[in-house]
């Protein structure tokens, strides 16, 4: 500490030129140029920042600050502007990686001489430029190498590092490192933000990369199958991602991804899709999973990118359904008698379901797009009907055939079906002949996932009665016991109104014995049940014969109209058809299958004159007294005389649905055109499309019932009636 | 009105039709003086106010008016004149009440709206003040007037509504096929020059006639009403319905059907 006290002023020259300039920036200099390292011995170090000190504590005039600060400055700007950038330009044109190694090499010895020289000028930092506030030592050192290097480098530099990508991207094996410091070096320029990052590199790189891409687009696309397209894409989009975290900057990976994804996917999304041989069509046609997958992967990674592919994937399935149904019209052409079950037929479209959703499960991660498609592609295909019998129908028919039996387990049924179905499964669970409880549990279960609850909450209902039904029967035994006996043992089963479908009734005449057990319920249930009305469906009922044919007895499982018949017949009496008719009060619709049944089907009970297998008017009856039979307990089959899954019951049903769509809608509108309507009663409608037409007598049945009205200026507009305008406004 | 013998019934119907549509002279309909009262007095029926009524009109007696609707009135229903009553009303008139449309004209203008097939005290006795008559006599003097010609179109439609809704049958909403065919030809072909046309008519009854489509074994009110509309809208009488779209059409499809039904034989003529 030599110049201490008042005497030993140092001078700016002295101080400077013989310690500042000789001690430090001249080892600084020669020590960077000659690449052996820079140090300073903690002595030598300490000497130089006390005379800092010094010259910045003394008194004024002799305070240098200013003047350090200043001279601190030039310095780095001198040794830029006379050592670096000669040198740089020297490497200028000798290929961009010597100059990115130059660069870099000059880059971080800047950052050394930087860091020194904020050493020992760091008592200037400390006040004189927060003082002042200036830029920091540090910071007007990068200030000035970007002023002084970096603007006159900076294009070079890009255009090196774009042609080092380009050579990886082609294969090639370049120093990464490198890059990855000349990628610092624009991070740094930017003073603490990403400008500089931005627009010196980022912006001509993704331009750089959207060109690369576009060639290899073309390229590509004339000599590559869809397939090996995609797998060129995913391996593109991976190495780009790779990319940004080995050498680039994290804020480039969206957009670099975007631009890629926009040329080689975005761009040619129809003409990979539809591309001959192998577009999609083709993959869905030969199961190719894998392509399948990748290409669902790379196409979710665009903006609604999906929709063209799930729209192939309905059209294909539909397609496919149809074949289905060309099949059943040829099989039909050719003869073959059309049943109302065509176990066949309906097997192939289920399994095409069963198929293709298992497809979008597994490929197209259950994603709603392709869920959607299925449902629609289906809607389709059931509605496409050939033949005289619906496909509906017919699903219908093969779905009560498949629980009646108990078979095979029912898989994933037409949401297009449940309508039907609910009308299905009323008869199933009535008759009793249900394989299981279990499995229309099971089904209505499905069913609900499928079709929502309004559809279930039907066969919830019917459900529900029937639980019920069993604790009615124990009351109602116990009841019956307080009752002067008959010999008749009897169970009814109450049916709710509205969860049913509503069952044809004939009012047949019933015996007397069987009447009495009518009436005992009807006190009871009058009783139990003050508000309810008591509606007998003896068409639904079973009945247990005992039959004495000759020597031996028999039980007979009948259904109510059969036992009725067959009581007619009890006192071996012969009756004509027309007697008969008269005396059961039923008419030859019903009596004639009834008939059948009983004289006609495998266990013959009654015999008919003349013996045939149809029903004539002309026929007469008697009871076969030479019935056996091996079995003491035979159930006749009777066609079921519902229709059950009929098209009037269906068009019924849906008649309801669109009456109760157009009310929905011109409750909240009150006053809307024709078209506006239909178009939104369509849109509305989930699982059907009727007719224009047929939504158009609904709303005739609407203003008929007074729901609605037309306008009295405008033929083509309909408005809420008043009546049911205020019960809106009510609501 | 249509050749049909039909039954007064004391079932209700829920029709309220048109009581503002009355009018209160009957030599000149075309001039449309409208009676805003009409409708409140509709309603309070034949007694204290029609004596109110009284005393505005010149002549008019509501006890004579009450005297006449006595003469054609059963005494096991005092209050209403069925279809036996009203004509003995025609046979005092000299009219056929069943073939001649100014009994329904007549009907309309009294405002037997309440029930179809009847007319109800009150409403004869509202509707006789407001034509000003009280006697069979003046009636008689009246009948010119009810020539069908004298309505304008605002007044014919109503008019025309009305021929629906009285010849309906207790609470039926609906009206046979034969009794509407009946019905258009006599309400829709007596006026010259004829409200629609010839052709337009005599085509429609003959497709009603040859349909045999259930559905319209029954007519609703808005099929009819329709039809006049539509007829006015669709004025060319050789069949051509320019304009015609049935996917933009409100028309009823009845009268979709019956486009269809047209250009078919149209066209097969053609060939």
């Amino acid at each position: 500490m030599a110049n201490q006290g008042n005497g030993n002023i140092i001078q700016l020259e002295d101080g400077w030129n013989n310690v500042i300039k000789r001690g430090a920036i001249d080892v600084l200099e020669r020590t960077l140029d000659d690449g052996f390292g820079t140090s300073f011995e903690p002595k030598e170090y300490i000497r130089i920042y006390t005379t800092c000190y010094d010259m910045c504590t003394q008194r004024s005039p002799y305070n240098w600050s200013r003047d350090l600060y200043q001279r601190h400055g030039e310095t780095i700007e001198q040794y830029l502007r006379n050592t670096v950038l000669p040198a740089l330009q020297d490497k200028t044109g000798q290929g961009g990686t010597i100059l990115l190694n130059e660069l870099k090499h000059r880059w971080s010895n800047h950052q050394i001489m930087n860091k020194w020289l904020k050493k020992f000028f760091t008592y200037l930092d400390r006040y004189y430029v927060k003082h002042h506030s200036l830029p920091t030592l540090e910071q007007a050192g990068l200030q000035r190498f970007k002023e002084e290097i970096y603007q006159n480098v900076k294009e070079d530099a890009t255009a090196a590092i774009i042609a080092l990508v380009d050579e990886e991207r082609e294969g090639g094996i370049i120093d990464k490192t490198l890059v990855k410091s000349i990628v610092e070096l624009y991070e740094s320029m930017g003073m603490g933000s990403l400008d500089s990052y931005t627009a010196d590199f980022e912006t001509p790189f993704l331009e750089a990369t959207r060109a690369y891409y576009a060639r290899k687009r073309e390229d590509w696309i004339t000599k590559d199958s869809t397939p090996d397209y995609l797998i060129k894409v995913e391996k593109a989009l991976n190495e780009e991602k790779v990319r940004v975290v080995e050498y680039l900057n994290p804020a480039s990976e969206p957009k670099l991804r975007r631009v890629v994804e926009d040329e080689i996917l975005q761009k040619v999304q129809m003409n990979l899709l539809e591309k001959e041989g192998s577009g999609c069509r083709v993959l869905l046609a030969n199961d190719k999973s894998e392509d399948l997958q990748r290409m669902f992967h790379l196409f979710s990674r665009l903006d609604s990118g999906l929709q063209p592919m799930a729209n192939i994937v309905e059209s294909f399935i539909t397609e496919m359904g149809n074949a289905c149904i060309d099949k059943r019209q040829t099989r039909l052409d050719s003869g073959e008698k059309d049943k109302n079950d065509d176990p066949e037929f309906v097997k192939s479209l289920i399994d095409l379901h069963e198929k293709y959703l298992g497809v979008i499960r597994e490929i197209f991660a259950s994603h709603h797009l392709f869920q959607k498609a299925l449902k629609n592609s289906f809607e389709e295909i059931i509605n496409n009907d050939v033949g005289q019998f619906s496909n509906a129908e017919l699903m219908s028919t093969f779905c009560d055939r498949v629980l009646k039996s108990g078979g095979e387990k029912l898989s994933e049924m037409e949401v297009e079906q449940s309508l039907d179905r609910i009308e299905s499964v009323g008869q199933r669970l009535l008759n009793q002949r249900s394989a299981s409880d279990d499995a229309e549990k099971l089904m209505i279960a499905k069913l609900k996932v499928q079709c929502g609850t309004q559809f279930t909450s039907k066969m919830e209902g019917m459900l529900n009665d029937l639980a019920i039904g069993n604790d009615t029967k124990v009351e109602f035994d116990k009841y019956v016991a307080k009752q002067p006996p008959i010999n008749l043992s009897f169970s009814p089963q109450i049916l709710t109104t509205g969860f049913w479908p509503s069952y044809k009734s004939p009012e047949i005449v019933i015996p007397e014995n069987m009447t009495k057990c009518l009436e005992m319920f009807k006190e009871w249930h009058d009783v139990t049940h003050t508000k309810r009305k008591l509606t007998w469906v003896h068409s639904l009922g079973n009945a247990t014969v005992r039959a004495t044919f000759g020597k031996k007895s028999y039980d007979l499982q009948v259904t109510t109209l059969q036992a009725v018949a067959l009581n007619a017949f009890n006192d071996g009496s012969t009756l004509g058809l027309e007697e008969l008719q008269k005396s059961l009060n039923l008419d030859l619709e019903t009596l004639k299958p009834l008939m059948h049944s009983l004289s006609c089907g495998k266990h013959k009970v009654i015999t008919k004159s003349p013996a045939s297998n149809k029903i004539n008017s002309t026929d007469t009856f008697t009871a076969n007294a030479k019935f056996t039979c091996n079995m003491r307990k035979i159930r006749i089959p009777m066609a079921s005389i519902e229709a059950s899954h009929s098209k009037a019951r269906v068009d019924e049903d849906r008649s309801y649905a669109i009456e109760a769509v157009i009310v929905r809608i011109m409750k909240a509108r009150k006053t809307m055109k024709h078209q506006q309507l239909i178009s939104e009663v369509l849109s509305q409608l989930a699982f059907f499309k009727p007719q224009p037409r047929v939504i158009k007598k609904r709303i005739e049945a609407l203003i008929d019932r007074e729901y609605l009205e037309r306008s009295a200026d405008d033929q083509q507009q309909y408005n809420v009636s008043f009546l049911f305008f205020h019960v809106c406004i009510a609501h | 009105m249509a050749s049909r013998k039909r039954k007064a019934t004391t079932t209700s119907s829920t029709n309220i039709s048109p009581s503002n549509k009355m009018w209160s002279s009957s030599s000149s309909a075309s001039a449309g003086r409208r009676k805003k009262s009409a409708a409140a007095s509709t309603v309070s029926g034949g007694g204290s106010a029609g004596r109110s009524r009284g005393a505005g009109k010149s002549g008019w007696d509501e006890s004579r008016a009450n005297e006449m609707f006595d003469a054609i009135v059963e005494e096991d229903s005092p209050d209403t004149a069925d279809m036996e009553g009203i004509s003995k009303l025609c046979t005092l008139l000299s009219l056929d009440p069943y073939e001649d449309i100014r009994v329904l004209v007549l009907l309309w203008k009294l405002g037997a709206t309440k029930k179809p097939s009847e007319i109800q005290r009150d409403e004869f006795i509202t509707g006789s003040c407001n034509m000003n008559f009280d006697s069979v006599e003046k009636l008689r003097e009246l009948i010119p007037s009810l020539d069908t010609g004298f309505l304008d179109m605002e007044e014919f439609r109503d008019f025309y509504k009305f021929c629906f809704q009285f010849n309906r049958t207790g609470t039926h909403k609906t009206l046979d096929k034969d009794l509407v065919v009946a019905l258009l030809k006599m309400t829709l072909s007596v006026d010259s020059p004829p409200r629609i046309s010839p052709t337009r008519l005599s085509t429609f009854c003959e497709f009603l006639e040859t349909n045999t489509d259930e559905s319209y074994s029954k007519i609703t009110l808005d099929q009819w009403r329709s039809f006049l509309d539509f007829s006015l809208e669709y004025k060319d009488d050789d069949g051509g319905f320019e304009g015609y779209d049935e996917g933009e059409s409100a028309w009823p499809v009845l009268i979709d059907e019956y486009v269809e039904f047209m250009e078919k034989r149209n066209g097969t003529k053609k060939k």
